[in-house]
């Protein structure tokens, strides 16, 4: 087992990788607005599909595969700049100062209309795209071949933690947000403009789940269903870290990726149970999660 | 007058799989599946949303499996047994998960739900993993029936059941019981300075709402005659507090109209269309925004929720 | 139209009313079924008097119920397959359909799962129009509808579906597999692979985590140990059907440095498997035998020298395939329809319709012309012997079919833009079957090394 020890740290990180994806923007969008987007997971497939069929496109009329790379980051820009607005106007502001019983109902009634949506428009086919992923080739790190494109992803996971951070400390966007995540009347009483701060925040969050669906693309196929499967993931992830802790969403992907990794190497009937298995303890002993506090809400 | 449209419509489901036979096992399942709604809907009084009820329907309805693969095979037994089964597990869920309010009582359930449906999904050896376990027919009073004979009793039975656990919860929900439910909704505090132990009061709630939802389960896999994993998956439990909300505006009865209603208008919207969330999304989006009354209770919101 | 439309209604209705009424008649307890059910039977009881008995008459349209995946990862293996019924039947009805019937299908998606499968089985089953179903693609579908088959009496054939479990107990009078099982399937693999890489130590095993996973991984293990003891299993996966990542699976199968990686992950999964796997070196550093790897071969890039083969006879280009013009003309039709070659899917679904007809033709032979019921076909089915696409499906007592395995391994061809498979053997189907009534695990662990000494040998098909 000891030569396997590099090979697991690896996988972990890398899979926590994926895992903070598709959890960070859930846990922004809730410590702005208060909302729980159950609609998260659909905005993370729609994502991968909008970028795998970009890559697709650049794959067919031969353009310069080097594009797909920005295709990745710009699918994901497309779905915030139309989802963003679209949802947050029509339908989370109606939900705030509501109980959390209409929230969940109102985003999953989004949740239900999206996944269809996504049949309608993509099919039920899976799709695949695997350019950026080959473009990059492979490393042998401790015996085991790793794509580099899996480490390129631990990289842009820690250049996310790092860039909301400073965003939100070193910006007068963060400000903004960081007075109306701690007092909304009086943020609004000095005449900060909360419904534009509310946009701009939920339109970061479904940036960053279709981010995650488009950078995920690459290496997993996606098809109907993933939605599901990310959303119940990522609701884990947030719960663990703290609802609304952005350090506390990678503390718990790394949790929970090593939860599952370790799963697979030692006891491979239980990897699915993992990651939940791990959230029931945490939320027993601190139903706020790891970084959530009772009293103080930050950032 | 309620009275008579109750009876009246009661009698008409009992006609309905007569005209339609097929109609008969989308009645049974809609029951079943109004059973765990109602389920739901209990504890929405206290203002507690719970996403992991389908576990409860799910445990039941593996426990029959199980009681049947271990030589139980009548179905009164079963029935009780698996109930009281689902009751137990919302005893031993309920006594932790009640402590919480609000979005966490609402992401525990979830927690716990999915650890279930993970262990039923991967315990190959023990749950036949995805592929679930065969639920057989059971005898009725030691008369063993054929599957068309079972399917007419389990029918009429689970309608039965319908109208005397109906009113059963009825009562429940009148009873001071059931009142301080509505009381934890809107001050807590003051309902624990009146003497009333807010826990046991939520605890029995969840019991009943878990049996509610095990009743459901169990009937549902004496439906389908197979459990599978996917009973338990969130959105399972989605959908269970979505009919308990489109159902809210009739109280008791609501959990089994809602049910009835979208039983019925799935059948009639498969031969026609795929998009069968979007509609049921859309539907459940307008109730909530233009028809509030068939949330009540769910709008006011609470001033603090304390922990 | 309308009228006409009204009165078919009506007609059944009544139908389903005498359906009703007769099985009431048939069943041991009356007293029951007097108090549940006796209202309809005086409501019936009027009303068939009148009514012809329909059953016997020649419809307008012969009804299937085809269960197959048409969404979610699966259906990357089940829209073949349905491609393939849809030309298959356009085929039957340009040619008359089923004496003098068109033919008409419903789809059931089975990615709804279970219990929507089974509620849809139930409904087209209630409607007498709908004579036999094709159902299912998955095994945990075939598991679950077969008992309902028995109760409600509807001929189902099992087009792709092959746990051994479904017909083990030999009891089925309903549920047919023309089709083969698992046991000869992955019998098939451990013959070829000890015929060709004869000193393999060690093996891992990454399967989807359901029967058809578990049950291969089961009897291709136990054929390998009955014949070569020595074989080590060093570690054994079963990612949930529908996961879109296998990176950890991936280091894992590498940290273990197995000979030999099997795996019969199928549809979307299988894609994304080898995608992910190849560029990590899995295909070089070891031998990997993909059992359903022949349904990827036109879109994913396989390396040379992969075991794959077709899970029966059903590989488009086999010798005998090539041989008979109606399966070239169904392979180049396939092509010109839907942009791509048949995968063995589409073939099973073919040959499934095959045997559904030739049943038809078989029952209205035996009762003197008239139109079959449901029994009946049932009947025909029974120890059948039927010419497919691409070879011979013989039912056997337990209805169970014997069809011919084929296996090779990935090569090249000029003729193909995609790897083809090459180095082919074709087992007899009896060959690799237990007995009727025999446990299939007991009769493997009895195999000696004569058992494959008598097989023929990879590269002796041509």
């Amino acid at each position: 087992m000891s030569n396997a020890i590099i090979p697991l740290l690896l996988d972990s990180l890398a899979s926590a990788a994926l895992i903070f994806f598709a959890a960070v923007g859930l846990t922004l969008v809730f410590s702005v607005l208060r909302v729980l987007n159950v609609a998260h997971g659909s905005l993370y497939s729609i994502g991968g599909y909008v970028a795998a069929s970009i890559c697709l496109f650049i794959a067919s009329r031969q353009l310069n595969p080097y594009l797909s790379f920005l295709a990745l980051l710009f699918s994901a820009i497309f779905v915030a700049a139309i989802f963003g607005p679209l949802i947050e106007r029509g339908l989370v502001r109606w939900t705030y100062g509501k109980s959390e019983a209409v929230q969940i109902l109102i985003t999953f009634g989004l949740f239900l209309i999206l996944e269809d949506l996504q049949r309608v428009i993509f099919g039920v086919q899976s799709f695949y795209e695997d350019a950026p992923m080959r473009l990059l080739g492979a490393t042998s790190i401790g015996g085991v071949v790793y794509l580099n494109y899996q480490i390129l992803l631990i990289a842009m996971a820690l250049l996310v933690v790092v860039g909301l951070r400073l965003l939100i400390n070193h910006t007068r966007l963060g400000r903004l947000i960081t007075a109306v995540v701690t007092d909304r009347e009086m943020a609004q009483s000095i005449g900060i403009d909360t419904n534009r701060i509310f946009i701009l925040a939920f339109s970061l969050g479904v940036f960053l789940a279709a981010l995650g669906g488009a950078l995920a693309t690459p290496t997993s196929g996606i098809a109907p269903g993933l939605g599901a499967d990310t959303m119940v993931l990522a609701f884990a992830v947030a719960a663990i870290g703290g609802l609304g802790q952005i350090e506390g969403a990678a503390l718990a992907s790394l949790i929970v990726g090593l939860a599952r990794v370790l799963a697979i190497y030692l006891a491979p009937s239980l990897d699915a149970v993992a990651p939940y298995a791990a959230m029931l303890l945490v939320l027993l002993i601190r139903p706020y999660g790891l970084f959530g506090s009772v009293t103080a809400r930050r950032i | 007058m309620p009275t008579i449209i109750a009876a009246a419509a009661v009698i008409v489901l009992a006609l309905l799989p007569l005209a339609a036979p097929w109609l008969q096992f989308v009645l049974t399942l809609a029951i079943a599946k109004g059973f765990a709604a109602l389920g739901v809907a209990v504890l929405l009084r206290a203002g507690l949303i719970s996403i992991g009820h389908a576990m409860f329907f799910a445990a039941s309805a593996y426990a029959v499996a199980f009681l049947a693969r271990a030589g139980v095979n009548d179905l009164g037994l079963l029935l009780i047994l698996s109930v009281l089964g689902g009751a137990l597990m919302g005893a031993i869920a309920g006594s932790f998960l009640v402590r919480y309010r609000a979005i966490f009582f609402a992401m525990l359930n979830l927690a716990v739900s999915m650890v279930f449906y993970a262990l039923c999904a991967k315990l190959y050896g023990v749950t036949g993993g995805t592929d679930g376990m065969a639920v057989p027919v059971p005898a009725v009073f030691g008369i063993v029936l054929g599957e068309p004979a079972f399917k007419s009793v389990l029918f009429y039975l689970s309608l039965g059941l319908m109208v005397l656990v109906g009113l059963g919860v009825q009562r429940y929900l009148n009873s001071p019981l059931g009142h301080a439910l509505s009381a934890v909704h809107t001050n807590e505090i003051r309902l624990e300075y009146l003497g009333i132990p807010v826990w046991a009061v939520l605890l029995i709630a969840y019991v009943v709402s878990a049996a509610l939802a095990g009743l459901g389960g169990a009937i549902a896999g004496f439906a389908i005659g197979r459990v599978v994993p996917d009973f338990a998956f969130w959105t399972a439990s989605g959908h269970l507090v979505l009919i308990a909300v489109l159902g809210g505006i009739g109280g008791v009865p609501g959990a089994f109209i809602g049910a009835l209603f979208l039983e019925l208008l799935h059948s009639a919207a498969v031969t026609v269309t795929d998009s069968w969330n979007l509609i049921v999304g859309m539907t459940l989006i307008i109730v909530i925004m233009f028809m509030p009354q068939g949330v009540h209770g769910l709008f006011a919101r609470k001033e603090a929720t304390s922990l | 139209m309308t009228s006409r439309g009204i009165s078919v209604g009506v007609a059944r209705c009544l139908s389903s009313l005498e359906r009703l009424f007769r099985l009431d008649c048939g069943l041991p307890q009356r007293n029951v079924r007097w108090m549940v059910d006796g209202l309809a039977g005086a409501l019936a009881l009027g009303v068939v008097a009148s009514t012809p008995a329909a059953a016997q008459d020649k419809p307008s349209a012969v009804g299937l119920g085809i269960f197959t995946f048409t969404s979610g990862p699966a259906a990357a293996y089940g829209m073949p397959g349905k491609n393939a019924a849809d030309l298959m039947i356009d085929e039957i009805n340009a040619k008359g359909g089923i004496g003098g019937v068109p033919v008409s299908a419903t789809y059931v998606d089975e990615a709804q799962g279970a219990q929507g499968v089974i509620a849809e089985y139930r409904r087209l089953a209630g409607d007498a129009k709908n004579q036999v179903m094709v159902a299912a693609l998955s095994s945990a579908n075939c598991l679950a509808l077969a008992p309902l088959a028995e109760q409600l009496e509807v001929p189902t054939v099992g087009w792709n579906c092959d746990t051994h479990q479904l017909l083990m107990d030999g009891k089925s009078k309903y549920v047919f597999r023309p089709n083969g099982n698992t046991v000869p399937e992955f019998i098939a693999y451990a013959m070829y692979l000890l015929d060709r890489k004869p000193d393999v130590k060690t093996v891992a095993i990454i399967n989807p985590d359901y029967a058809f996973g578990h049950d291969a991984a089961k009897i291709f293990t136990a054929a390998l140990k009955a014949l070569k003891p020595d074989v080590e299993i060093v570690a054994e996966l079963y990612p949930k059907p529908g996961s879109p990542n296998y990176q950890t699976e991936i280091s894992r199968l590498a940290t273990a440095r197995p000979d030999v990686v099997f795996s019969n992950l199928w549809g979307a999964d299988l894609e994304n498997f080898v995608r992910q796997a190849a560029p990590r070196g899995i295909f070089t550093s070891s031998q990997v035998i993909l059992a359903l790897g022949e349904t990827v071969l036109q879109r994913v890039p396989l390396p040379d020298g992969v075991i794959v083969g077709v899970l029966g006879d059903g590989w488009w280009m086999s010798p005998d395939a090539k041989a008979k013009p109606e399966t070239v003309k169904f392979a180049e039709a396939y092509k010109a329809r839907f942009g791509e070659y048949p995968v063995f899917p589409s073939i099973k679904m073919a040959n499934a319709l095959i045997y559904v007809k030739v049943a038809f033709d078989a029952a209205m032979q035996r009762n003197g012309g008239k139109w079959p019921t449901r029994a009946e076909l049932a009947d025909a089915m029974k120890g059948s012997k039927v010419e497919t696409l691409t070879g011979t499906a013989q039912t056997r007592a337990d209805n169970d079919g014997l069809v011919d395995q084929i296996v090779g391994v990935t090569v090249k061809t000029p003729a193909q833009q995609f790897p083809v498979i090459g180095d082919m053997v074709r087992y007899k189907g009896d060959g690799l079957m237990p007995q009727v009534g025999q446990d299939p695990l007991a009769w493997i662990a009895t195999l000696k090394p004569e058992f494959a000494k008598n097989l023929p040998k990879p590269g002796s098909y041509k």
